[in-house]
């Protein structure tokens, strides 16, 4: 069974305006994925559509299923805690008054409580590099471990499908290199929307380019990022680390 | 960015720190009702109620010069709750009276933030069975007043950084510009944030 399949979804704005045009893929459990394309693409779109919180009116005939399971009413609950979507802006995620409560959120509505729920935030903060941040208030965190804060929060969740937004944005070069061992490291299926190509190749086997809402090509990723014609008609570019990729 | 009324909690090795968080709020809130029931010839006890509240001051080992500076951030609004007794008749003495009683409150209020960190009220309010919505209310306006805060200082440097003339009518239409933006910005990232909660399982 794929642990993600989407099949002719197709999503308009609120105006009108096309978003996602009869998009179809899929991806094994375990796999991980890059989402590229230009700014405007849908990617964040899609990502959206992954647990459900787009399309507002969900239609008769769901066109995502995550583990077999279609992403609609009356599963919704069961798939928001199988998917775990980082959002582009920290800020958005970090809800809570302190970094406990916040990684705490998502186990609690998942009904864990007492020690159970104290391992598994110590857990996920230690995941991320931030044992002995508990405390802490968000405003007060570095871009860099707001970032960090919020994939603990989904690591505590125990998601068996991570949907990541520019997971690495604001990241200094360590924190991007300890996110990308992190994201190597953990074992279960991974979608990473991003513009960071380096990152793509150092970690995704196989990415998936979006524009103008519409999945344009599809692939492993060492021949979608080495054709130049194709990356550059969709707003892309060959990344630096491909052109310097040759055997010693 | 600082927030010298928002971020008021100041951490302090005290005996008033260290009280556990329901007293504290206990304390507070019935102090202000004591206030607030107090007569209005009532000057010794107003009297005694204010030598309290400056021997707890002292005791949580705050500045007083940062328990005075918040105090007068906020006293406009005790002043203007006060103003408008002057109109009536004996005003000044209602004046006088309304003035020194917000006055006790807001200080009692200050204290009160100033030795007990906003999430720790939060889970007293929580255990105490508070409604539930008003205490997540709660914590999103504490969490996104800075947010908002900075996003203000931030849209305001860069018109400051962009505007050339020193047209009073430009400053007030890009003010407007700015307060219109953060409308909109707000209302934006309330959806989003919903989002999130709701991504993590908030009321599915």
């Amino acid at each position: 069974m794929n642990a993600l399949e989407v099949q002719g979804l197709s999503y308009d704005y609120a105006d009108g305006t096309p978003a996602l045009k009869d998009v179809s893929f899929s991806m094994a459990e375990g796999e991980r994925v890059g989402l590229i394309g230009p700014n405007g693409a849908g990617k964040s779109t899609l990502l959206l559509h992954l647990n459900g919180i787009l399309p507002e009116h969900p239609a008769s005939l769901p066109s995502v299923r995550v583990f077999g399971t279609s992403v609609a009413e009356p599963h919704l609950t069961a798939i928001r805690a199988q998917v775990g979507l980082l959002f582009q802006d920290p800020d958005d995620q970090l809800f809570c008054p302190s970094v406990w409560e916040d990684v705490a959120f998502g186990p609690q509505q998942l009904g864990l409580s007492g020690a159970k729920l104290s391992d598994r935030v110590a857990r996920s903060l230690a995941q991320v590099g931030l044992s002995g941040y508990d405390e802490r208030l968000p405003h007060h965190l570095s871009r860099g471990e707001k970032r960090r804060v919020c994939l603990a929060g989904l690591l505590a969740c125990e998601a068996c499908l991570l949907a990541l937004d520019e997971p690495s944005s604001d990241l200094d070069p360590r924190g991007r290199r300890e996110l990308k061992e992190l994201l190597k490291k953990l074992p279960v299926t991974q979608i990473i929307a991003t513009h960071d190509l380096e990152l793509v190749v150092e970690i995704c086997a196989r990415v998936i380019v979006l524009d103008q809402g519409a999945v344009v090509a599809e692939g492993p990723t060492s021949s979608i990022l080495n054709d130049e014609s194709l990356m550059l008609a969709h707003g892309l570019d060959r990344p630096h680390i491909l052109r310097h990729l040759h055997p010693h | 960015m600082h927030h010298p009324l928002l971020n008021t909690y100041q951490h302090q090795r005290s005996p008033i720190h260290r009280l556990p968080a329901a007293v504290k709020l206990v304390g507070a809130t019935v102090f202000v009702f004591a206030c607030l029931l107090l007569p209005r010839h009532g000057w010794t006890a107003f009297a005694v109620a204010g030598v309290a509240l400056l021997l707890t001051a002292a005791l949580s080992r705050i500045p007083a010069l940062q328990l005075t500076r918040k105090l007068l951030w906020v006293e406009p609004f005790a002043l203007g709750v006060a103003l408008l007794s002057l109109l009536q008749t004996n005003g000044f003495q209602v004046f006088v009276f309304t003035l020194v009683k917000s006055t006790l409150c807001l200080f009692s209020m200050v204290l009160l933030s100033s030795t007990t960190r906003f999430s720790d009220i939060l889970h007293v309010l929580w255990r105490a069975r508070a409604p539930s919505l008003l205490v997540t209310t709660l914590a999103l306006m504490h969490r996104y007043l800075f947010l908002l805060t900075d996003e203000i200082g931030r849209m305001l440097r860069a018109r400051k950084s962009r505007t050339f003339s020193r047209g009073r009518l430009n400053v007030w239409r890009s003010s407007a510009t700015v307060i219109a933006h953060l409308f909109v910005r707000t209302s934006e990232r309330a959806e989003r944030v919903y989002a999130a909660m709701c991504a993590r399982g908030w009321k599915t």
